[in-house]
């Protein structure tokens, strides 16, 4: 294990632990597969609360603040937790500093979105936070309920849940024709 | 048993039609690199460095009368510069912490990636100058004097200002580009929220997908759309340069995309420009009813800026109204 930080890893085939090991060992090629497999995860956090075009922000936050945080992370395997930790942190704070959020924020970026995209962004931000994180992660970053468990910490059955009883909510606010 | 919402299998048109206007969000942005980690050392080692900093720092007081260096972890701004060297306090530099104070200049195929304390990023081009003026609680002031620069800030409005040698950039929303031309005009282009540029006790508000110059010796002139006609831009131009009756062309040539400039034209014109300009932004944009028109009319201030917080969805909005996708 001594040696195992100093060892260049395959990024493509390392698991998290061992990416994490490599990363606070201070290779840079495995902190960028990180931040492959887990920035749709911080922008649906960041996403969840804060403006589309401030959401990019948000993430390219968390993962330089992870950067330099990592090498106090004692256990390799609770990355996932921890980053999602930070993320949901960051993201408050950034909320917090914003405007209430208008809903011409969310048109602002580049490419443009669809109108309808903005809307239904509008009706998944108006349900509880935990319906609300994991439907974005769904919806948008288009993460499959088992991706979002091995990526967030949370069990299969309670992604499948929310994910139910989330798409439920928002099907009956987008049904009362308020946000399509 | 299918389950199309939690493991993606089967088909659910509603949910698939769902997912596809969603992923218009779906995050793709590369990681940007990261600035150096912060060494932590021990306490022996901590004092032995910071004894041999002091002779050091004395002898580059003593040699540069007190020119701030770029490698600390004190107050700053950290940056990375790629593709060709920078200088930053005018020593070579790939990476470090831009101080109050001291200068970061680019060469010609070199940017420099800075973070702007933890409110957002900004983008040196080459050919660059810029200056960290102040940073702290109560905001974030830099000052470009030549070159380009791409600033993206996620902070409250007029926390982050940018001085060039003719005006301020005043963040009041998410992204820009600044430059300083040869001629020393400043030009401003707003890609994303909104910015004032503001110089001479005039601001000009330059929403979305405007532009805006600054020239010395004359301050902000009037924003106008990426999209405007050569007509309107001429005769903006005009205007600028302080021929009043350029506002006439202006009301011709404006259409349903230039809201923006006929807006910023109602505080830069007197009482009978400003009742043409009115008569034309009315007619593209009706005035909202709790609006008085006779105080526009007359300049009142706050009735023109409660007329432009009802305008800034219409701005922000990309795709309609007139406005071009991009």
């Amino acid at each position: 294990m001594a040696l195992a930080h100093r060892r260049a890893v395959d990024v493509r085939e390392a698991t998290v632990e061992e990416l994490v090991i490599a990363a606070q060992g201070g290779q840079r090629a495995a902190f960028g597969a990180l931040y492959e497999r887990f920035h749709r995860v911080v922008h649906a956090l960041a996403l969840a609360r804060v403006a589309a075009c401030d959401a990019g922000d948000v993430v390219q936050d968390v993962f330089t603040d992870a950067w330099h945080k990592l090498p106090r992370l004692r256990e390799p395997a609770a990355f996932p937790g921890w980053i999602v930790a930070i993320a949901r942190r960051r993201a408050i704070d950034a909320a917090r500093r914003r405007p209430p959020l208008a809903p011409s924020a969310d048109l602002a970026i580049d490419p443009p979105p669809r109108l309808e995209a903005a809307a239904a962004l509008r009706a998944i931000r108006a349900l509880p936070d935990t319906y609300r994180e994991t439907l974005i992660m769904r919806l948008v970053e288009g993460l499959s309920g088992p991706e979002i468990a091995a990526h967030t910490g949370m069990s299969p059955d309670s992604v499948r849940v929310h994910l139910h009883r989330g798409m439920k909510l928002l099907r009956e606010r987008l049904g009362e024709g308020g946000e399509r | 048993m299918t389950d199309p919402l939690y493991d993606k299998t089967g088909g659910d048109p509603e949910l698939a039609a769902l997912e596809a206007a969603l992923g218009d969000y779906a995050h793709r942005a590369p990681l940007r690199e990261p600035p150096p980690r912060r060494v932590r050392r021990p306490a022996r080692v901590i004092a032995a460095v910071l004894g041999g900093a002091l002779t050091v720092l004395v002898v580059v007081v003593l040699g540069r009368r007190g020119e701030p260096g770029c490698q600390g972890d004190g107050a700053g701004f950290a940056f990375a510069v790629d593709g060709a060297p920078a200088r930053c306090a005018g020593s070579p530099a790939a990476r470090g912490t831009l101080p109050v104070g001291a200068w970061l200049e680019t060469t010609g195929a070199a940017t420099a990636d800075v973070r702007i304390a933890d409110i957002g990023h900004l983008t040196v081009f080459g050919d660059s100058r810029v200056r960290l003026v102040d940073t702290g609680a109560a905001g974030h002031r830099l000052e470009l004097a030549r070159g380009r620069i791409a600033a993206r800030v996620t902070a409250p409005p007029r926390l982050f200002v940018v001085d060039t040698p003719v005006a301020s950039a005043v963040d009041l929303g998410c992204a820009y580009e600044l430059a300083v031309e040869p001629d020393g005009r400043t030009r401003l282009r707003v890609t994303s929220g909104a910015v004032s540029l503001e110089a001479r006790g005039r601001a000009a508000y330059a929403p979305m997908d405007t532009e805006v110059l600054a020239a010395p010796g004359r301050g902000p002139g009037t924003p106008v759309a990426l999209t405007a006609s050569a007509e309107l831009r001429d005769a903006v131009a005009r205007f600028d340069a302080g021929d009043r009756t350029a506002v006439a062309a202006i009301v011709v040539a404006a259409g349903p995309g230039d809201t923006a400039t006929l807006w910023n034209l109602l505080a830069q014109t007197d009482r009978e420009d400003r009742a043409a300009v009115f008569a034309r932004l009315d007619a593209l944009t009706p005035l909202p009813a709790d609006i008085s028109a006779d105080a526009v009319r007359a300049g009142d201030p706050d009735a023109i800026a409660r007329w432009r917080d009802a305008l800034v969805d219409r701005w922000m909005c990309v795709g309609c109204f007139g406005k071009s996708k991009r």
